[in-house]
Protein backbone atom coordinates (compact mmCIF):
# COMPACT_ATOMS: atom_id res chain seq x y z
CA UNK A 1 0.00 0.00 0.00
CA UNK A 2 1.07 3.52 -0.73
CA UNK A 3 2.67 5.08 2.38
CA UNK A 4 0.96 8.45 1.91
CA UNK A 5 -2.43 6.77 1.61
CA UNK A 6 -1.73 4.68 4.68
CA UNK A 7 -0.80 7.70 6.78
CA UNK A 8 -3.81 9.63 5.51
CA UNK A 9 -6.02 6.77 6.68
CA UNK A 10 -4.30 6.56 10.06
CA UNK A 11 -4.60 10.32 10.37
CA UNK A 12 -8.36 10.13 9.93
CA UNK A 13 -8.61 7.45 12.63
CA UNK A 14 -6.48 9.50 15.04
CA UNK A 15 -8.56 12.60 14.34
CA UNK A 16 -11.85 10.79 14.99
CA UNK A 17 -10.43 9.23 18.16
CA UNK A 18 -9.22 12.53 19.57
CA UNK A 19 -11.85 15.01 18.34
CA UNK A 20 -14.55 14.29 20.98
CA UNK A 21 -11.96 14.51 23.77
CA UNK A 22 -10.55 17.74 22.39
CA UNK A 23 -14.01 19.20 21.97
CA UNK A 24 -15.07 18.36 25.54
CA UNK A 25 -11.75 19.58 26.99
CA UNK A 26 -12.33 22.82 25.13
CA UNK A 27 -15.92 22.99 26.39
CA UNK A 28 -14.80 22.38 29.96
CA UNK A 29 -12.89 25.67 29.90
CA UNK A 30 -15.80 27.64 28.49
CA UNK A 31 -18.69 29.48 30.03
CA UNK A 32 -21.95 27.85 28.88
CA UNK A 33 -23.13 30.53 26.47
CA UNK A 34 -20.01 30.34 24.29
CA UNK A 35 -20.76 26.65 23.67
CA UNK A 36 -23.56 27.64 21.35
CA UNK A 37 -21.34 29.47 18.91
CA UNK A 38 -21.16 28.26 15.35
CA UNK A 39 -18.64 27.36 14.04
CA UNK A 40 -17.40 25.96 17.36
CA UNK A 41 -14.55 27.77 19.02
CA UNK A 42 -11.88 25.10 19.64
CA UNK A 43 -9.56 27.33 21.66
CA UNK A 44 -11.73 29.27 24.14
CA UNK A 45 -11.15 33.00 23.74
CA UNK A 46 -12.04 33.55 27.36
CA UNK A 47 -10.97 30.35 29.23
CA UNK A 48 -12.29 29.75 32.74
CA UNK A 49 -11.53 27.24 35.46
CA UNK A 50 -14.99 27.81 36.91
CA UNK A 51 -16.37 24.45 35.75
CA UNK A 52 -13.58 22.52 37.42
CA UNK A 53 -13.99 24.58 40.58
CA UNK A 54 -17.71 23.78 40.60
CA UNK A 55 -16.92 20.04 40.54
CA UNK A 56 -15.59 20.46 44.05
CA UNK A 57 -18.07 23.03 45.33
CA UNK A 58 -21.35 21.88 43.69
CA UNK A 59 -20.55 18.15 43.71
CA UNK A 60 -18.69 15.85 46.11
CA UNK A 61 -16.31 15.09 43.24
CA UNK A 62 -13.31 14.55 45.50
CA UNK A 63 -15.28 12.11 47.62
CA UNK A 64 -16.42 10.18 44.52
CA UNK A 65 -12.83 9.99 43.27
CA UNK A 66 -11.60 8.73 46.63
CA UNK A 67 -14.49 6.22 46.80
CA UNK A 68 -13.57 4.93 43.34
CA UNK A 69 -9.89 4.60 44.22
CA UNK A 70 -10.70 3.00 47.58
CA UNK A 71 -13.14 0.43 46.18
CA UNK A 72 -11.08 -0.37 43.08
CA UNK A 73 -7.84 -0.47 45.09
CA UNK A 74 -9.29 -2.72 47.79
CA UNK A 75 -10.84 -5.13 45.30
CA UNK A 76 -7.59 -5.22 43.31
CA UNK A 77 -5.47 -5.92 46.41
CA UNK A 78 -7.79 -8.67 47.64
CA UNK A 79 -8.03 -10.23 44.17
CA UNK A 80 -4.23 -10.32 43.88
CA UNK A 81 -3.96 -12.15 47.21
CA UNK A 82 -6.89 -14.57 46.84
CA UNK A 83 -6.49 -15.32 43.13
CA UNK A 84 -2.78 -16.03 43.44
CA UNK A 85 -3.61 -18.46 46.25
CA UNK A 86 -6.35 -20.18 44.25
CA UNK A 87 -4.28 -20.18 41.07
CA UNK A 88 -1.43 -21.81 42.96
CA UNK A 89 -3.73 -24.51 44.34
CA UNK A 90 -5.10 -25.32 40.89
CA UNK A 91 -1.67 -25.35 39.32
CA UNK A 92 0.63 -26.94 41.90
CA UNK A 93 -1.46 -28.93 44.41
CA UNK A 94 -3.25 -32.22 43.83
CA UNK A 95 -6.49 -32.56 45.71
CA UNK A 96 -9.86 -34.29 45.49
CA UNK A 97 -12.20 -32.76 42.91
CA UNK A 98 -9.63 -30.40 41.39
CA UNK A 99 -10.73 -30.92 37.80
CA UNK A 100 -14.44 -30.71 38.60
CA UNK A 101 -14.11 -27.51 40.62
CA UNK A 102 -11.97 -25.85 37.98
CA UNK A 103 -14.46 -26.86 35.28
CA UNK A 104 -17.34 -25.46 37.32
CA UNK A 105 -15.56 -22.13 37.76
CA UNK A 106 -14.68 -22.00 34.08
CA UNK A 107 -18.32 -22.67 33.15
CA UNK A 108 -19.51 -19.64 35.15
CA UNK A 109 -17.64 -17.38 32.72
CA UNK A 110 -20.65 -17.90 30.46
CA UNK A 111 -22.95 -16.27 33.03
CA UNK A 112 -23.50 -12.68 31.92
CA UNK A 113 -23.04 -10.23 34.82
CA UNK A 114 -26.43 -8.74 33.93
CA UNK A 115 -28.10 -11.94 35.16
CA UNK A 116 -26.69 -11.37 38.64
CA UNK A 117 -28.12 -7.85 39.11
CA UNK A 118 -31.48 -8.85 40.59
CA UNK A 119 -30.36 -11.71 42.86
CA UNK A 120 -27.32 -9.82 44.13
CA UNK A 121 -29.50 -6.85 44.97
CA UNK A 122 -31.84 -8.99 47.10
CA UNK A 123 -28.96 -10.94 48.62
CA UNK A 124 -27.09 -7.82 49.68
CA UNK A 125 -30.31 -6.16 50.84
CA UNK A 126 -31.31 -9.14 52.99
CA UNK A 127 -27.82 -9.22 54.46
CA UNK A 128 -28.38 -5.60 55.49
CA UNK A 129 -25.39 -4.43 53.46
CA UNK A 130 -27.18 -2.25 50.91
CA UNK A 131 -25.65 1.22 50.62
CA UNK A 132 -22.36 0.33 52.34
CA UNK A 133 -18.78 -0.07 51.14
CA UNK A 134 -19.20 -3.80 51.77
CA UNK A 135 -21.84 -3.92 49.04
CA UNK A 136 -19.41 -2.33 46.59
CA UNK A 137 -16.42 -4.50 47.49
CA UNK A 138 -17.70 -8.01 48.27
CA UNK A 139 -19.68 -9.17 45.18
CA UNK A 140 -16.94 -8.25 42.66
CA UNK A 141 -14.60 -10.64 44.48
CA UNK A 142 -16.49 -13.59 42.98
CA UNK A 143 -15.20 -12.98 39.44
CA UNK A 144 -13.03 -16.05 38.71
CA UNK A 145 -11.08 -14.69 35.71
CA UNK A 146 -8.11 -13.71 37.86
CA UNK A 147 -7.79 -17.32 39.06
CA UNK A 148 -7.43 -18.56 35.49
CA UNK A 149 -4.88 -15.87 34.74
CA UNK A 150 -2.85 -16.75 37.84
CA UNK A 151 -3.02 -20.46 37.13
CA UNK A 152 -1.53 -19.76 33.71
CA UNK A 153 1.38 -17.91 35.29
CA UNK A 154 2.00 -20.72 37.81
CA UNK A 155 1.74 -23.37 35.09
CA UNK A 156 4.56 -21.63 33.22
CA UNK A 157 6.95 -22.18 36.13
CA UNK A 158 9.13 -25.34 35.91
CA UNK A 159 7.82 -28.22 38.04
CA UNK A 160 11.32 -28.85 39.42
CA UNK A 161 10.98 -25.68 41.46
CA UNK A 162 8.26 -27.17 43.65
CA UNK A 163 10.08 -30.51 43.92
CA UNK A 164 13.28 -28.82 45.03
CA UNK A 165 11.40 -26.82 47.65
CA UNK A 166 9.72 -29.97 48.94
CA UNK A 167 13.04 -31.84 49.22
CA UNK A 168 14.34 -28.88 51.23
CA UNK A 169 11.43 -29.53 53.58
CA UNK A 170 9.17 -26.60 52.63
CA UNK A 171 5.40 -27.20 52.89
CA UNK A 172 2.90 -25.79 50.40
CA UNK A 173 2.60 -22.51 52.30
CA UNK A 174 6.30 -21.76 52.41
CA UNK A 175 6.73 -22.89 48.82
CA UNK A 176 3.95 -20.54 47.77
CA UNK A 177 5.16 -17.55 49.70
CA UNK A 178 8.96 -17.81 49.42
CA UNK A 179 9.56 -19.75 46.23
CA UNK A 180 6.87 -19.28 43.57
CA UNK A 181 5.13 -16.01 44.46
CA UNK A 182 8.21 -13.84 43.79
CA UNK A 183 8.46 -15.46 40.35
CA UNK A 184 4.96 -14.52 39.22
CA UNK A 185 5.10 -10.81 40.06
CA UNK A 186 4.22 -9.82 36.47
CA UNK A 187 1.09 -11.97 36.81
CA UNK A 188 0.16 -10.29 40.07
CA UNK A 189 0.39 -6.90 38.38
CA UNK A 190 -1.82 -7.99 35.48
CA UNK A 191 -4.47 -9.43 37.82
CA UNK A 192 -4.35 -6.30 39.96
CA UNK A 193 -4.64 -3.92 37.03
CA UNK A 194 -7.46 -6.02 35.58
CA UNK A 195 -9.46 -5.93 38.82
CA UNK A 196 -8.81 -2.21 39.25
CA UNK A 197 -9.92 -1.51 35.70
CA UNK A 198 -13.18 -3.43 36.08
CA UNK A 199 -14.07 -1.58 39.26
CA UNK A 200 -13.12 1.79 37.83
CA UNK A 201 -15.45 1.12 34.90
CA UNK A 202 -18.17 -0.68 36.85
CA UNK A 203 -21.55 1.00 36.72
CA UNK A 204 -24.61 -1.24 37.01
CA UNK A 205 -23.64 -2.81 40.30
CA UNK A 206 -22.69 0.41 42.17
CA UNK A 207 -25.87 1.96 40.75
CA UNK A 208 -27.94 -0.85 42.21
CA UNK A 209 -26.00 -1.28 45.46
CA UNK A 210 -25.77 2.30 46.70
CA UNK A 211 -28.21 5.16 46.98
CA UNK A 212 -26.54 7.81 49.12
CA UNK A 213 -24.41 10.44 47.46
CA UNK A 214 -21.55 9.81 49.89
CA UNK A 215 -21.12 6.30 48.53
CA UNK A 216 -21.23 7.10 44.83
CA UNK A 217 -18.21 6.25 42.74
CA UNK A 218 -17.21 8.37 39.74
CA UNK A 219 -19.41 6.49 37.27
CA UNK A 220 -22.58 6.51 39.38
CA UNK A 221 -21.99 10.07 40.57
CA UNK A 222 -21.33 11.56 37.15
CA UNK A 223 -24.11 9.55 35.49
CA UNK A 224 -26.59 11.62 37.53
CA UNK A 225 -25.52 14.61 35.46
CA UNK A 226 -27.15 13.15 32.38
CA UNK A 227 -29.75 15.45 30.94
CA UNK A 228 -33.17 13.95 31.60
CA UNK A 229 -35.86 16.55 31.40
CA UNK A 230 -33.88 19.64 32.27
CA UNK A 231 -31.25 21.41 30.23
CA UNK A 232 -27.87 19.72 30.73
CA UNK A 233 -25.29 21.42 32.93
CA UNK A 234 -22.65 21.51 30.21
CA UNK A 235 -19.96 22.85 32.48
CA UNK A 236 -20.21 20.07 35.06
CA UNK A 237 -20.62 17.31 32.47
CA UNK A 238 -17.56 18.37 30.50
CA UNK A 239 -15.28 19.11 33.44
CA UNK A 240 -16.47 16.01 35.32
CA UNK A 241 -15.97 13.53 32.51
CA UNK A 242 -12.53 14.93 31.67
CA UNK A 243 -11.38 15.07 35.30
CA UNK A 244 -12.62 11.50 35.88
CA UNK A 245 -10.43 10.32 32.98
CA UNK A 246 -7.26 11.55 34.73
CA UNK A 247 -6.68 8.71 37.26
CA UNK A 248 -7.29 5.93 34.74
CA UNK A 249 -5.06 7.65 32.18
CA UNK A 250 -2.25 7.88 34.73
CA UNK A 251 -2.56 4.16 35.48
CA UNK A 252 -2.49 3.51 31.73
CA UNK A 253 0.66 5.57 31.19
CA UNK A 254 2.43 3.96 34.14
CA UNK A 255 1.57 0.35 33.27
CA UNK A 256 0.90 0.37 29.54
CA UNK A 257 1.93 -3.20 28.75
CA UNK A 258 0.10 -4.85 31.65
CA UNK A 259 -2.83 -2.55 30.99
CA UNK A 260 -3.45 -3.87 27.51
CA UNK A 261 -3.22 -7.54 28.54
CA UNK A 262 -5.42 -6.78 31.53
CA UNK A 263 -8.12 -5.02 29.52
CA UNK A 264 -8.02 -7.92 27.10
CA UNK A 265 -8.98 -10.18 29.97
CA UNK A 266 -11.49 -7.54 30.94
CA UNK A 267 -13.23 -7.89 27.61
CA UNK A 268 -13.63 -11.53 28.46
CA UNK A 269 -15.93 -10.71 31.35
CA UNK A 270 -17.81 -7.94 29.60
CA UNK B 1 7.13 -57.00 59.46
CA UNK B 2 4.78 -58.91 57.21
CA UNK B 3 3.89 -57.83 53.72
CA UNK B 4 0.26 -57.25 54.72
CA UNK B 5 1.03 -54.70 57.45
CA UNK B 6 3.52 -52.88 55.21
CA UNK B 7 0.74 -52.63 52.65
CA UNK B 8 -1.79 -51.11 55.09
CA UNK B 9 0.90 -48.79 56.47
CA UNK B 10 1.54 -47.53 52.98
CA UNK B 11 -2.16 -47.06 52.37
CA UNK B 12 -2.54 -45.20 55.64
CA UNK B 13 0.39 -42.96 54.75
CA UNK B 14 -1.16 -42.22 51.37
CA UNK B 15 -4.48 -41.38 52.95
CA UNK B 16 -2.80 -39.06 55.45
CA UNK B 17 -0.88 -37.43 52.64
CA UNK B 18 -4.06 -36.94 50.64
CA UNK B 19 -5.82 -35.44 53.66
CA UNK B 20 -2.97 -33.02 54.17
CA UNK B 21 -3.08 -32.08 50.50
CA UNK B 22 -6.83 -31.52 50.64
CA UNK B 23 -6.51 -29.40 53.77
CA UNK B 24 -3.82 -27.28 52.18
CA UNK B 25 -5.85 -26.85 49.00
CA UNK B 26 -8.90 -25.86 51.04
CA UNK B 27 -6.86 -23.23 52.83
CA UNK B 28 -5.62 -21.81 49.52
CA UNK B 29 -9.03 -21.92 47.83
CA UNK B 30 -11.10 -20.96 50.88
CA UNK B 31 -11.66 -17.25 50.33
CA UNK B 32 -12.44 -17.67 46.63
CA UNK B 33 -14.78 -20.59 47.33
CA UNK B 34 -16.78 -18.49 49.78
CA UNK B 35 -17.17 -15.61 47.28
CA UNK B 36 -17.81 -17.99 44.40
CA UNK B 37 -20.66 -19.71 46.24
CA UNK B 38 -22.11 -16.57 47.84
CA UNK B 39 -21.97 -14.17 44.92
CA UNK B 40 -22.10 -16.40 41.84
CA UNK B 41 -23.69 -19.83 42.45
CA UNK B 42 -26.26 -18.68 45.01
CA UNK B 43 -27.40 -15.69 42.89
CA UNK B 44 -27.92 -17.91 39.85
CA UNK B 45 -30.08 -20.25 41.90
CA UNK B 46 -31.85 -17.22 43.37
CA UNK B 47 -32.70 -15.73 40.00
CA UNK B 48 -34.29 -19.03 38.92
CA UNK B 49 -36.37 -19.04 42.12
CA UNK B 50 -37.25 -15.36 41.68
CA UNK B 51 -38.66 -16.08 38.24
CA UNK B 52 -41.44 -18.05 39.98
CA UNK B 53 -42.13 -15.32 42.54
CA UNK B 54 -44.07 -12.10 42.55
CA UNK B 55 -43.19 -8.92 44.43
CA UNK B 56 -40.34 -8.84 46.92
CA UNK B 57 -39.10 -5.30 46.43
CA UNK B 58 -41.22 -3.77 49.19
CA UNK B 59 -43.35 -6.57 50.64
CA UNK B 60 -42.54 -10.26 50.87
CA UNK B 61 -42.35 -12.30 47.67
CA UNK B 62 -45.08 -14.85 46.94
CA UNK B 63 -44.92 -18.01 44.88
CA UNK B 64 -46.84 -17.72 41.59
CA UNK B 65 -45.51 -20.74 39.73
CA UNK B 66 -45.20 -20.24 36.00
CA UNK B 67 -47.33 -17.06 35.90
CA UNK B 68 -44.34 -14.76 35.43
CA UNK B 69 -43.09 -16.84 32.54
CA UNK B 70 -46.47 -16.81 30.80
CA UNK B 71 -47.10 -13.11 31.35
CA UNK B 72 -43.55 -11.90 30.84
CA UNK B 73 -43.19 -13.63 27.50
CA UNK B 74 -46.38 -11.85 26.39
CA UNK B 75 -45.19 -8.51 27.76
CA UNK B 76 -44.65 -6.23 24.73
CA UNK B 77 -42.11 -4.11 26.64
CA UNK B 78 -40.01 -7.20 27.36
CA UNK B 79 -40.16 -8.36 23.76
CA UNK B 80 -39.29 -4.89 22.52
CA UNK B 81 -36.27 -4.70 24.84
CA UNK B 82 -35.00 -8.04 23.56
CA UNK B 83 -35.51 -6.98 19.96
CA UNK B 84 -33.61 -3.72 20.52
CA UNK B 85 -30.80 -5.64 22.18
CA UNK B 86 -30.47 -7.96 19.20
CA UNK B 87 -30.65 -5.02 16.82
CA UNK B 88 -27.96 -3.17 18.75
CA UNK B 89 -25.75 -6.27 18.66
CA UNK B 90 -26.31 -6.70 14.93
CA UNK B 91 -25.32 -3.06 14.41
CA UNK B 92 -22.27 -2.85 16.64
CA UNK B 93 -20.47 -6.19 16.24
CA UNK B 94 -19.85 -6.03 12.47
CA UNK B 95 -19.27 -2.26 12.55
CA UNK B 96 -16.77 -2.30 15.43
CA UNK B 97 -14.81 -5.27 14.09
CA UNK B 98 -14.97 -4.14 10.45
CA UNK B 99 -13.64 -0.69 11.25
CA UNK B 100 -11.11 -2.15 13.69
CA UNK B 101 -9.84 -4.54 11.01
CA UNK B 102 -9.33 -1.66 8.56
CA UNK B 103 -7.38 0.25 11.20
CA UNK B 104 -5.36 -2.86 12.09
CA UNK B 105 -4.44 -3.36 8.41
CA UNK B 106 -3.35 0.28 8.21
CA UNK B 107 -1.28 -0.04 11.39
CA UNK B 108 0.40 -3.26 10.26
CA UNK B 109 2.98 -1.59 8.06
CA UNK B 110 3.80 1.23 10.47
CA UNK B 111 7.31 1.18 11.84
CA UNK B 112 8.40 4.53 13.22
CA UNK B 113 5.75 6.36 15.24
CA UNK B 114 3.77 3.16 15.71
CA UNK B 115 3.68 3.32 19.50
CA UNK B 116 2.40 6.89 19.48
CA UNK B 117 -0.30 6.16 16.90
CA UNK B 118 -1.40 3.03 18.76
CA UNK B 119 -1.63 5.06 21.97
CA UNK B 120 -3.80 7.70 20.27
CA UNK B 121 -6.29 5.29 18.71
CA UNK B 122 -6.51 3.41 22.03
CA UNK B 123 -7.59 6.57 23.86
CA UNK B 124 -11.38 6.15 23.42
CA UNK B 125 -11.16 2.57 24.72
CA UNK B 126 -9.65 3.93 27.91
CA UNK B 127 -12.87 5.74 28.81
CA UNK B 128 -15.34 3.82 31.00
CA UNK B 129 -18.64 3.59 29.10
CA UNK B 130 -20.37 6.05 31.43
CA UNK B 131 -17.70 8.69 30.80
CA UNK B 132 -17.65 7.96 27.08
CA UNK B 133 -21.43 8.37 27.16
CA UNK B 134 -21.09 11.78 28.80
CA UNK B 135 -18.54 12.78 26.16
CA UNK B 136 -20.92 11.49 23.52
CA UNK B 137 -23.58 13.97 24.64
CA UNK B 138 -21.23 16.62 23.25
CA UNK B 139 -21.10 14.75 19.96
CA UNK B 140 -24.78 14.06 19.36
CA UNK B 141 -26.51 16.98 21.08
CA UNK B 142 -28.59 18.86 18.49
CA UNK B 143 -27.50 22.34 19.69
CA UNK B 144 -23.87 22.12 20.74
CA UNK B 145 -22.91 18.70 19.30
CA UNK B 146 -19.92 18.03 17.11
CA UNK B 147 -21.90 15.95 14.60
CA UNK B 148 -24.33 18.76 13.96
CA UNK B 149 -21.48 21.26 13.65
CA UNK B 150 -20.38 19.11 10.73
CA UNK B 151 -23.93 18.84 9.41
CA UNK B 152 -24.32 22.61 9.55
CA UNK B 153 -20.92 23.17 7.97
CA UNK B 154 -22.15 21.42 4.82
CA UNK B 155 -25.34 23.46 4.95
CA UNK B 156 -27.80 20.74 5.97
CA UNK B 157 -30.52 20.89 8.64
CA UNK B 158 -29.38 19.98 12.18
CA UNK B 159 -30.39 16.45 13.20
CA UNK B 160 -31.85 15.45 16.57
CA UNK B 161 -29.73 12.31 16.91
CA UNK B 162 -31.05 10.95 20.19
CA UNK B 163 -34.51 12.49 19.95
CA UNK B 164 -35.40 10.68 16.74
CA UNK B 165 -36.77 7.18 17.32
CA UNK B 166 -35.08 5.90 14.16
CA UNK B 167 -31.67 7.42 14.91
CA UNK B 168 -31.37 6.98 18.67
CA UNK B 169 -30.20 3.36 18.74
CA UNK B 170 -27.74 3.81 15.85
CA UNK B 171 -26.37 6.93 17.58
CA UNK B 172 -25.62 4.85 20.67
CA UNK B 173 -24.14 2.11 18.48
CA UNK B 174 -21.89 4.77 16.94
CA UNK B 175 -20.54 5.49 20.43
CA UNK B 176 -19.69 1.80 20.77
CA UNK B 177 -17.86 1.92 17.44
CA UNK B 178 -15.91 5.01 18.48
CA UNK B 179 -15.03 3.48 21.85
CA UNK B 180 -14.26 -0.05 20.66
CA UNK B 181 -12.31 0.49 17.44
CA UNK B 182 -8.91 1.21 19.00
CA UNK B 183 -8.97 -1.66 21.41
CA UNK B 184 -10.11 -4.25 18.89
CA UNK B 185 -7.70 -2.93 16.27
CA UNK B 186 -4.78 -3.59 18.63
CA UNK B 187 -6.28 -6.98 19.43
CA UNK B 188 -6.46 -7.89 15.73
CA UNK B 189 -3.10 -6.27 14.95
CA UNK B 190 -1.35 -8.77 17.22
CA UNK B 191 -2.88 -11.59 15.15
CA UNK B 192 -2.07 -9.88 11.83
CA UNK B 193 1.59 -9.56 12.81
CA UNK B 194 1.68 -13.27 13.59
CA UNK B 195 0.62 -14.30 10.04
CA UNK B 196 3.64 -15.82 8.36
CA UNK B 197 5.51 -13.52 5.94
CA UNK B 198 6.25 -16.56 3.75
CA UNK B 199 2.56 -17.11 3.01
CA UNK B 200 2.36 -13.60 1.56
CA UNK B 201 5.55 -14.14 -0.45
CA UNK B 202 4.16 -17.40 -1.83
CA UNK B 203 0.86 -15.69 -2.71
CA UNK B 204 2.74 -12.85 -4.42
CA UNK B 205 4.76 -15.34 -6.50
CA UNK B 206 1.50 -17.03 -7.51
CA UNK B 207 0.30 -13.62 -8.68
CA UNK B 208 -2.52 -13.24 -6.15
CA UNK B 209 -4.29 -9.87 -6.20
CA UNK B 210 -4.29 -7.79 -2.99
CA UNK B 211 -7.92 -8.79 -2.43
CA UNK B 212 -7.16 -12.48 -2.86
CA UNK B 213 -4.16 -12.18 -0.57
CA UNK B 214 -6.51 -10.74 2.05
CA UNK B 215 -9.18 -13.34 1.37
CA UNK B 216 -6.95 -16.43 1.30
CA UNK B 217 -3.97 -15.52 3.49
CA UNK B 218 -4.92 -12.79 5.95
CA UNK B 219 -8.46 -13.84 6.86
CA UNK B 220 -7.68 -17.52 7.53
CA UNK B 221 -4.56 -16.40 9.41
CA UNK B 222 -6.46 -14.23 11.86
CA UNK B 223 -9.58 -16.44 11.85
CA UNK B 224 -9.33 -17.77 15.41
CA UNK B 225 -8.61 -14.29 16.80
CA UNK B 226 -11.50 -12.82 14.82
CA UNK B 227 -13.77 -15.52 16.22
CA UNK B 228 -12.80 -14.63 19.79
CA UNK B 229 -13.43 -10.96 18.98
CA UNK B 230 -16.89 -11.70 17.55
CA UNK B 231 -17.87 -13.75 20.59
CA UNK B 232 -16.62 -11.15 23.08
CA UNK B 233 -18.14 -8.13 21.33
CA UNK B 234 -21.44 -10.00 21.05
CA UNK B 235 -21.32 -10.77 24.77
CA UNK B 236 -20.79 -7.11 25.60
CA UNK B 237 -23.34 -5.76 23.12
CA UNK B 238 -26.06 -8.10 24.38
CA UNK B 239 -25.64 -6.55 27.83
CA UNK B 240 -25.64 -2.91 26.74
CA UNK B 241 -26.80 -0.71 29.61
CA UNK B 242 -24.40 2.07 30.67
CA UNK B 243 -24.50 4.01 27.42
CA UNK B 244 -28.28 3.73 27.11
CA UNK B 245 -28.79 4.76 30.73
CA UNK B 246 -26.68 7.88 30.30
CA UNK B 247 -27.75 8.94 26.81
CA UNK B 248 -31.46 8.13 26.43
CA UNK B 249 -32.67 6.12 29.44
CA UNK B 250 -34.66 4.01 26.99
CA UNK B 251 -36.27 6.89 25.11
CA UNK B 252 -37.56 8.40 22.94
CA UNK B 253 -40.81 6.51 23.52
CA UNK B 254 -38.99 3.28 24.33
CA UNK B 255 -36.96 3.28 21.12
CA UNK B 256 -33.76 2.39 23.00
CA UNK B 257 -35.18 0.09 25.68
CA UNK B 258 -32.74 -2.79 26.02
CA UNK B 259 -32.82 -6.05 27.95
CA UNK B 260 -30.59 -5.00 30.83
CA UNK B 261 -32.44 -1.70 31.15
CA UNK B 262 -35.65 -3.72 31.49
CA UNK B 263 -34.03 -5.93 34.12
CA UNK B 264 -32.88 -2.87 36.06
CA UNK B 265 -36.30 -1.27 35.88
CA UNK B 266 -38.09 -4.44 36.93
CA UNK B 267 -36.65 -3.89 40.40
CA UNK B 268 -36.31 -0.13 40.67
CA UNK B 269 -39.29 1.14 38.70
CA UNK B 270 -42.01 -1.39 37.90
CA UNK B 271 -41.59 -3.47 41.09
CA UNK B 272 -41.79 -6.74 39.13
CA UNK B 273 -38.45 -8.43 39.78
CA UNK B 274 -40.05 -11.71 38.72
CA UNK B 275 -40.32 -10.42 35.16
CA UNK B 276 -36.75 -9.20 35.37
CA UNK B 277 -35.66 -12.63 36.54
CA UNK B 278 -37.43 -14.24 33.58
CA UNK B 279 -35.71 -11.87 31.18
CA UNK B 280 -32.34 -12.46 32.91
CA UNK B 281 -32.65 -16.17 32.23
CA UNK B 282 -33.89 -15.65 28.67
CA UNK B 283 -30.99 -13.28 28.03
CA UNK B 284 -28.49 -15.77 29.40
CA UNK B 285 -29.94 -18.56 27.24
CA UNK B 286 -29.85 -16.27 24.22
CA UNK B 287 -26.21 -15.32 24.82
CA UNK B 288 -25.17 -18.94 25.27
CA UNK B 289 -27.11 -19.93 22.12
CA UNK B 290 -25.62 -17.07 20.08
CA UNK B 291 -22.12 -17.98 21.19
CA UNK B 292 -22.72 -21.60 20.26
CA UNK B 293 -24.04 -20.63 16.82
CA UNK B 294 -21.10 -18.30 16.15
CA UNK B 295 -18.50 -20.85 17.22
CA UNK B 296 -20.24 -23.65 15.35
CA UNK B 297 -20.59 -21.77 12.07
CA UNK B 298 -16.97 -20.61 12.29
CA UNK B 299 -15.84 -24.21 12.75
CA UNK B 300 -17.91 -25.36 9.78
CA UNK B 301 -16.44 -22.66 7.57
CA UNK B 302 -12.91 -23.49 8.69
CA UNK B 303 -13.42 -27.19 7.97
Amino acid sequence: MNAALRWAGIGVFCLVAVAPFAYVVSASFKATQSLFQFPPEWIPADPTLGNYRRLFTDLPFLRWTLNTLFVAGTVAALKVIFDSMAGYAFSKLTFTGRGALFGLMLATVMIPPAVLIIPLFFLIRDAGLLDTYWALILPPLANPIGIFMMRGFFDALPAELGHAARIDGAGPFRTYWHVVLPLVKPGLVVVGVYAFLIQYTNFVWPLVATSSEDLYVLTTGLARLKPNFTAPDWGLISAGSIAAMVPITLVFLALQRQFVSASLAGALKG
Amino acid sequence: MSVATADTDLRRLRRAHRRRQNAAALAFLGPNLVFFVAFLLLPVAWVVRQSFMEGGVLGPATWVGLDNWRQAIDDPALRRSLWHTLLFTAMTVPAVLGVALVLALLLRGVGRGGALVRGIVYLPSLAPVVLAGLLWIFVVNPDVGLLNAGVRAVGAEPVNWLGDAQLALPSIALLEVWRGTGFWALFLLAALLAVSRELYDAAAIDGASPFNRFRFVTLPGIGPTLLVAVVLTTLVAMQVFDAVFVLTNGGPAGATDTAVLYIYRSVFESGQPGYGAVLSLVLMALIVALTAVIVHSARRRAA
